[in-house]
């Protein structure tokens, strides 16, 4: 895996052929194919909007809430699809591993590649809920896209960890399932971080230093309102630093683990 | 958890030998435990037990193939061919020793590597090229071709779960095939489909001979052993017993049982 040929030629045919492949597998024998990329998460989108903003009525101040709603499911969504298949990818493509000598990043990234299309697709969607609900199209729009960039940067450097402990600990998969749904409560998706900070600043400010809430909340700003509560707008200045931080000690852990273990994922998966 | 590693180098020397391999061993961790897991890695440790047994594979192998030998591999089931295989091909990491590589290698460890049943043959043809090493427009290039050899035209758009097992072989081994490369690994791969595949076969590895290609191929054949190959090694239990003509290989081997 020495620098120069990290994508190289033939890596980069293998990455594509894979990313292909495995895009296709998974809507492989339904009826409607790729149309589950998107209606898998407008469907999550509609019981959350139904359970939250109609019966519960959480969110009622912020501009655009229905579409601020589905732009954060839709990137948790990006998150968790992108950890897990990336998780078990090492696993999932063993046959191919045992058979062939290629570097092993290739087959995580695939894995994560077909989540980034998915998400690609939802974000048009977002694009265009977010037109009809009367957002006006800004230069704020392309402040989404380092957040987007970080998001997957964060999701790639926790499969590369994860993944590679799973190799030889299966449990990491199950660990992990669990670990998303409690995460999915301390990231301010179904609720407004404003409702947090209102009974307690500390717990609001915590919450942003989870990067997965600085991204989701960053990408918000930029395409729905720019009355969202940010990491930046929110926390005192060093702190703001902790998010970005923390996801490029990941992702820089995670690819030295998975670099050390790789050599052995062969005889071991 | 810490292994010992030995190296496997890739160089390019036109002057030098194909592979030249010192010292090498393998050993493998076998779990003594049935279940796999956190919780029997934490008790294991708890209790001070290993948890696994170390099997030694190869047993300090030496030996150089020179361009244009066409190397015979040859042992009975569990001797290490399939691991030396391995280590040469990239897969497995030398524990021990040195194997240098000289040019660029080509592996078939099985035929049809990443084919999926779910896929269909077309789909399935682009996916195998890739992992040999073939961009879509080189594939595009030999698409008829590799149909037209595998005698199967008629079922380009099946998909893989449809063919019979010695269809997907055929299909397998015309794209494998194309694959150019200054060595080729073989395992295993002669011996498939009907008599007049078979007949096929045997003519491309005449041409590869011919050629003077490179090959390492590892198999139980005695009789492709002294029809292909210029020179054979014979493995028991981790260690090269027999070194030489294929022949004198070829009889060494069979007295094993006797």
């Amino acid at each position: 895996m020495a620098i120069p040929r990290v994508l190289n030629r033939r890596n980069r045919i293998l990455l594509k052929e894979l990313t292909k492949t495995d895009f296709k597998l998974r809507y492989q024998g339904s009826v409607l194919g790729y149309l589950w990329a998107l209606l898998r998460p407008l469907m999550m989108f509609a019981i959350l909007y139904v359970v939250f903003a109609k019966l519960l009525k959480i969110g009622g101040d912020i501009p655009h809430y229905p579409v601020y709603l589905l732009c954060g499911t839709t990137m948790w969504s990006f998150f968790t699809e992108c950890t897990s298949q990336g998780i078990q990818a090492i696993v999932n493509r063993g046959d191919l591993l045992r058979k062939i000598s290629f570097p092993k990043y290739i087959v995580v990234v695939s894995a994560t590649l077909t989540a980034v299309i998915n998400m690609l697709i939802n974000l048009l969607v977002i694009i265009i809920f977010a037109l009809i609900n009367g957002v006006t199209p800004s230069p704020t729009w392309l402040l989404a896209i380092p957040a987007i960039f970080e998001l997957y940067l964060l999701s790639l450097g926790l499969a590369f960890l994860l993944g590679s402990i799973n190799v030889k600990y299966r449990d990491i998969t199950s660990i992990w399932d669990v670990l998303v749904q409690a995460l999915f409560y301390a990231v301010p998706i179904i609720y407004p971080i404003a409702m947090v900070a209102s009974t307690s600043e500390i717990a609001a400010k915590i919450i942003l230093m989870n990067p997965i809430s600085q991204a989701i909340q960053d990408i918000r700003f930029g395409l729905i309102t720019t009355e969202t509560i940010t990491a930046w707008n929110y926390l005192a200045s060093p702190v703001t630093i902790i998010p970005p931080l923390l996801v490029v000690t990941f992702l820089i852990f995670g690819a030295v683990v998975f670099r050390r273990k790789s050599k052995f994922f062969a005889e071991e998966v | 958890m810490s292994h010992k590693i030995g190296t496997r180098t890739e160089i390019s020397d036109p002057t030098a030998p194909a592979i030249t391999v010192q010292n090498l061993h393998k050993s493998f961790r076998l779990p003594t435990e049935q279940t796999f897991g956190l919780k029997q890695a934490i008790f294991n440790r708890l209790r001070g037990i290993k948890g696994y047994r170390e099997q030694k594979v190869l047993k300090g192998l030496d030996f150089v193939v020179n361009q244009g030998e066409f190397l015979g591999i040859v042992g009975r089931n569990g001797s290490g061919k399939s691991t030396l295989l391995k280590i040469l091909a990239g897969i497995y990491y030398p524990e021990k020793g040195n194997v240098t590589i000289n040019g660029t290698l080509v592996p078939f460890i099985e035929l049809g590597v990443g084919f999926n049943p779910e896929l269909t043959g077309r789909e399935n043809v682009y996916l195998n090229g890739a992992l040999l090493g073939f961009s879509n427009a080189e594939m595009d290039k030999m698409y008829d071709d590799i149909w037209k050899f595998a005698e199967l035209e008629d079922f380009q758009d099946q998909k893989l779960k449809n063919y019979s097992s010695g269809m997907q072989v055929r299909l397998a081994f015309s794209i494998a095939i194309r694959a150019r490369g200054n060595i080729l690994l073989l395992d295993e791969v002669l011996a498939v489909g009907d008599a007049a595949f078979q007949q096929k076969c045997n003519q491309y590895f005449e041409s590869l001979k011919d050629n003077h290609q490179t090959v390492i191929l590892v198999t139980h054949s005695m009789e492709n052993v002294r029809r292909f190959c210029t020179r054979a090694i014979l493995i028991d239990d981790g260690k090269i017993v027999k070194d030489g003509k294929p022949d004198k290989v070829a009889n060494a081997y069979l007295k094993l049982w006797s």
